[in-house]
Order: structure tokens, then C-alpha cells, then sequence
């Protein structure tokens, strides 16, 4: 009953601090927020692949980026389509793209897996850069325009030169993602993927379905991965193909899970955050981007391999725990 | 001769060359990986790396064959303290866990690069007796070009008959098969483990010294080689030596051909390529079940 009533206080107070976070905070750290949150989602999409099913994902770009230019596309050249439709064209292009890929790429794991990523995120890379007439090379595609987001029979609200009214709806796009994952991994279905990730053999002797299983969170994955593509398009009106396909895209989340904890749903959100914040100190002195993020990645692994959610369990063990019981992990480990 | 043949035959030889310094680089890696069971992600950068050595000691010695000689000896130890440093601490924790570490050697490499070299284009000077074009039956071909084929197929040989002719690759070979067997057998894997990882960033470090006169050395060259590099492995089948061989072959010359054919879209042959052949054979070409 206490624990409840504690979650109940801690979730409205992280509400109402969303709700007034742009009026206490100003419009440089909401901008701020808006990109953490697209990450923190990015980052999760990842996680709901390499931490729940084990597919590590060298390209998850590519649905970040289509997502964006689908987005981008549909709001360049459709007149008068609203807001969330153009949404919904990106993430249905992120939503073909992955069933496309899935009868692929379901068949191979581990590191046959990454590098194929790997190598469908490039080709979406050149492809990008070298379709000039409709990606716009180099250059991306920018300055398309925004239409208000229009609730029938309610209001308006208008997008353009408002970060305020861009920020909620990001965050009530971002949080239904959120929370439609969180729901995901919970049901029966979710778990199975913890058993095909922990031994997909016996998965398949139990009757699973393996490789339809993975299709089917691959395609989850790579839809919420283009809902935080299509929204980052929006938020800085500009689709490009370093910024939303590029490879550091792609590693940028593994980084975030990586350090906040692989296998944990929060832990991506938390790796995020902390990526964030040392990017905004680290990169006021340095430019140097590789190595700060080249030199996390190896203290990562090399001292905390099981993130910042690992780290906090095995504090929580070795000081929170009464002594029987960590004895017997202790033990048993 | 017509010119029109002498284009094909000349831009034969182009992707022949560039197919052979692929599979410089791809043996390295499907040495490692068959051997260790890593995927090492900082090999395009030892590569890049070796380029930069390479400029480094023509610079002061001012021969090239100097480069040829010291630049993959001093990748090879630096990979070997790579190895010893940090992939040995870790190999507990899976594959995930190299990756990854791989990934930041890499990234560390690259910044490590740029900081003491700049970012811009540093061209490797190649001896005059290397410059120039050699006429055969009436038809000229690019001597450093022919050079490199014949610098690969010496390594090919030599990695040969190490692996096949000596004790030493006789354990590697059968490390390869059976690891804990082998070890329970008595022979030290750890530093059989240091020697092919060093032997493998050596190999990296030839190509990189080959390909520094062809493309200059600069930053991008890990991600622009690597990338394919790293194709040819998985389409060539993970461990595999001749998959290796054979892919790196067929790539090169899609490379250069499709570049004279297709220039907008000569990457996406390749990986269109990887795609056809990973839809049948999900392991790669000669890649065994695992």
C-alpha cells in the first residue's frame, strides 16, 4: 500500500513538472527536453530489440531517418495534410520498410544481424545522399512546411514559431510511444521474447514461433523508432541524411542502452539522459565527439557491463539487502 | 588494340587490385572472428591506422618501402595491446560486449587520428620504379596496381603455409574447430589467441599501407573500405578464408566496374548483392551452421 501511494505521488509530481516544464525552465532547456525525449524513445525502440529478443541493431537509423523523411515528404508535397497524418505517413513507411526487411533478417542473429543492419543502414545512408531529386542530397530536406494540429470541433494549435505548443505535443506523442512499449513488453507475447532471447531452441520445442515472434517486435521496433524519427524531423523542420541516417544515429542509442542498462526498460532512458547532460558539459570545452563517446563506450564495458541499471542493482544488493539473502546470491552466483 | 577493351581489361585490373586489398583486410577479420569468435569492429580503423604510419615513417625515412615494412609491424602491436588490455578482460561477457568495445577502440582510434594528423588528405609518395604504366601485349596496365596484386598474393601464400605447413597453424586450425578441446590439451590459448589477433591487424596493416597511394590517407578511409570490408565477411561466410577470397574478388570488380556503369548506385550493387545471397544462405556463402 505504501509503495503505491509513493508511485501515485511520484507520477503526478513528474506530471505536473512536464505540464509547467517550459514555463520553469525557458525555451533553451525545453528545446533540450524535446530532443532528450526523442532519444530516450529512439533508445527504448532499440532496447525493446537488443534487450527483450538479443538482436543487436547496427542500423536502427535507417527506420529513425525513414520515419523523418516520410514525415518530411508528406508535408513538402501533399497540400493542406495535417499534422498527424504526415506522423502517420512516416511511421507507415517505417512500418513497410520493416515488414519488408523482417522474412530477411529474422533468420540470422547475433552478429550476422548487426552487420547486416549494418550494411541496410548504409545503403539507406547513399541512397539519400545520391537520390538528389527527392531526398535533396546533402542538404536534406528543409523548411517544409508545419500545419497546426487541428482537433476537430475543439482548438487549434499552432506549430510554427510555438516551441511551447511543438514541446507537448512531442511529449504526448513520445509518452503514448512510451507507454505502448512498456504495455508491449508486459504482455505474454513480450515475455516470449525473453525466452527466444534467453534460448530460442527451446522457445521453438515449447511451440513458439521463433522467427515470426522476432517479426513481429522487429516491426514493433521499428515503428516507434520512426515515430522518434517523424517527430525529430519536425522539431527542427529539417530532414537530413547525417543527422537522421548517418551511423552515429545508429550507434547513439546502443551507447544510451549500453550505459543505462541493456535488458532494463528504463535503463535507455536514464542512459540517455546521462549521454545528454555530458554532451551539453562535455562538448562546451571539446569538440572532440569520438573520443568522449569512443571512451565511454570502453569504460562502459570494461566496468560496468550491465549499465547504470546493473550498477544500481548490485549496490542495492550488496547494502540494501539483508545479509541472508545476499550471502545466498552471493553463493549462488 | 581498340580503346574500349583496353578500359575493360584496365578497369579489370582496378577491381582485381581493390578486390585483393579487400581481402586483405576481410582475412584479418575472418581469421579473428573464425579463431575468437569476435567481430572486430576496430579493424577498418587498425587499417586506417597502418595508412597513417605508413605516412608517418615515408615522411622521416623518405623510402616507401620502409612504410611497407614497419607500418603493419607497429598496427600489429598496437592490436596486440588492444588485445591483451582490454578484449582479454571482457571475452566473459559475450559477444555484446566486444562489440561494442570494439566499437569504442574504433571511435577512440579515429579521434586519436584526427587529433595528430588533421583531417585533411596526407598523399603517400610510391618510389618511381612503382609509378607509371608496363605495356603487355599492347596493353598498358598501371605497374603500382600490378603491385598490389602480386604484394596480395604473397601474403595469400604466406598465410598458406602458416596456417597449413606449421605447428602453429595447426592449433589455429584446430582452436578454430574445438577451443576448450584444445586448451584442455595443454597449449596456451591466451597467447594463441595474442598471436592471431596480432597476425590479423598485421594483415589489416599491409592493406592499409597498399591502399595509402591509391586513396590518400584521411580520416573517412576506415568507414569508406571498412564498410566493404566488413561485407565481404558476412557475404563471404564468418571464418572463412576462401569466402572471403572469392567475395573480395567478386566485389572489386562490381566496385569498379559498377562504378563505371552505374556510378550514382555502385554501392548498393554490393549490398544488394550481401542481401541476395545472405536471403539463401543466412550464414554467408561458405559459412557453416552454427
Amino acid at each position: 500500500m505504501k509503495n503505491t501511494a509513493i508511485k501515485i505521488v511520484l507520477w503526478t509530481v513528474l506530471f505536473v513538472i512536464m505540464v509547467f516544464f517550459p514555463k520553469l525552465f525557458g525555451i533553451y532547456y525545453t528545446n533540450l527536453f524535446v530532443t532528450f525525449a526523442v532519444f530516450a524513445v529512439y533508445a527504448v525502440s532499440l532496447n525493446v530489440l537488443l534487450g527483450y529478443t538479443g538482436l543487436l541493431s547496427f542500423g536502427h537509423a535507417m527506420f529513425f531517418g525513414i520515419g523523418g523523411y516520410g514525415t518530411a515528404l508528406a508535408l513538402k508535397h501533399i497540400d493542406g495534410i495535417a499534422l498527424l497524418p504526415a506522423v502517420g505517413i512516416g511511421v507507415l513507411a517505417t512500418f513497410l520498410l520493416a515488414l519488408v526487411l523482417c522474412p530477411l533478417v529474422t533468420r540470422v542473429t547475433g552478429t550476422a544481424f548487426a552487420m547486416l543492419h549494418l550494411a541496410f543502414g548504409q545503403l539507406f545512408y547513399v541512397l539519400a545522399l545520391k537520390l538528389r531529386n527527392i531526398t535533396g542530397g546533402e542538404d536534406g530536406i528543409g523548411n517544409f512546411p508545419i500545419p497546426d494540429l487541428v482537433i476537430p470541433g475543439v482548438a487549434s494549435f499552432s506549430m510554427k514559431g510555438a516551441p511551447q505548443n511543438f514541446y507537448y505535443l512531442a511529449l504526448v506523442l513520445l509518452g503514448i510511444s512510451l507507454w505502448l512499449m512498456w504495455f508491449f513488453t508486459k504482455t505474454p507475447f513480450g515475455q516470449i521474447q525473453v525466452a527466444i532471447r534467453d534460448n530460442a531452441k527451446r522457445a521453438d520445442y515449447l511451440g513458439y514461433k521463433v522467427p515470426q515472434s522476432k517479426a513481429v517486435i522487429y516491426v514493433v521496433s521499428g515503428i516507434f523508432a520512426g515515430v522518434a524519427g517523424s517527430v525529430y524531423g519536425m522539431f527542427h523542420n529539417l530532414v537530413s541524411a547525417d543527422g537522421s541516417l548517418g551511423v552515429m544515429v545508429s550507434f547513439t542509442p546502443i551507447i544510451a542502452a549500453m550505459i543505462g542498462g541493456v535488458g532494463s526498460f528504463f535503463g535507455p532512458i536514464w542512459g540517455t539522459a546521462i549521454f545528454q547532460i555530458l554532451e551539453e558539459v562535455v562538448f562546451r570545452f571539446t569538440d572532440r565527439v569520438e573520443l568522449v563517446t569512443g571512451a565511454i563506450l570502453i569504460l562502459v564495458v570494461m566496468f560496468a557491463p550491465q549499465g547504470l541499471a546493473g550498477f544500481i542493482k548490485m549496490l542495492k544488493m550488496r547494502y540494501f539487502s539483508t545479509p541472508a539473502v545476499s550471502a545466498k546470491k552471493e553463493k549462488t552466483s | 588494340m581498340d580503346p574500349t577493351t583496353s578500359m575493360y581489361v584496365a578497369q579489370g585490373i582496378h577491381g582485381i587490385a581493390y578486390g585483393m586489398i579487400l581481402f586483405l583486410i576481410a582475412s584479418g577479420l575472418t581469421i579473428i572472428f573464425g579463431m575468437m569468435g569476435i567481430l572486430n569492429l576496430a579493424h577498418a580503423a587498425f587499417f586506417m591506422l597502418a595508412g597513417y604510419f605508413c605516412y608517418q615513417v615515408t615522411a622521416i625515412t623518405g623510402s616507401f618501402w620502409m612504410g611497407l615494412l614497419l607500418a603493419p609491424v607497429f598496427t600489429a602491436f598496437f592490436g596486440i595491446f588492444v588485445e591483451r588490455v582490454f578484449l582479454r578482460r571482457i571475452h566473459a561477457f559475450g559477444h555484446l560486449g566486444e562489440l561494442i568495445l570494439t566499437l569504442g577502440i574504433a571511435q577512440v582510434i579515429l579521434a586519436f587520428v584526427k587529433i595528430v594528423w588533421g583531417t585533411e588528405s596526407l598523399p603517400v609518395k610510391v618510389p618511381t620504379i612503382l609509378t607509371g604504366m608496363v605495356s603487355v601485349g599492347g596493353l598498358d596496365y598501371p605497374i603500382y596496381r600490378l603491385f598490389v596484386i602480386g604484394l596480395a598474393m604473397v601474403v595469400l601464400v604466406f598465410m598458406l603455409l602458416l596456417l597449413y605447413k606449421t605447428r602453429l597453424g595447426k592449433i589455429v586450425r584446430a582452436a578454430v574447430s574445438d577451443r576448450d578441446m584444445v586448451n584442455a590439451l595443454g597449449i596456451n590459448i591466451p597467447v594463441i589467441y595474442m598471436i592471431v589477433f596480432g597476425v590479423g591487424t598485421w594483415l589489416a596493416g599491409v592493406a592499409g599501407v597498399a591502399i595509402a597511394p591509391i586513396l590518400t590517407v584521411f580520416p573517412g578511409l576506415a568507414d569508406q573500405v571498412g564498410m566493404d570490408a566488413f561485407i565481404v565477411v558476412v557475404t563471404g561466410g564468418f571464418g572463412s578464408l576462401a569466402g572471403a577470397f572469392i567475395v573480395s574478388i567478386i566485389f572489386g570488380l562490381l566496385s569498379s566496374y559498377g562504378v563505371q556503369f552505374l556510378s550514382q548506385l555502385a554501392p548498393v550493387l554490393m549490398v544488394g548483392f550481401m542481401a541476395i545471397v545472405l536471403a539463401f544462405r543466412p550464414n554467408g556463402l561458405f559459412g557453416v551452421e552454427e
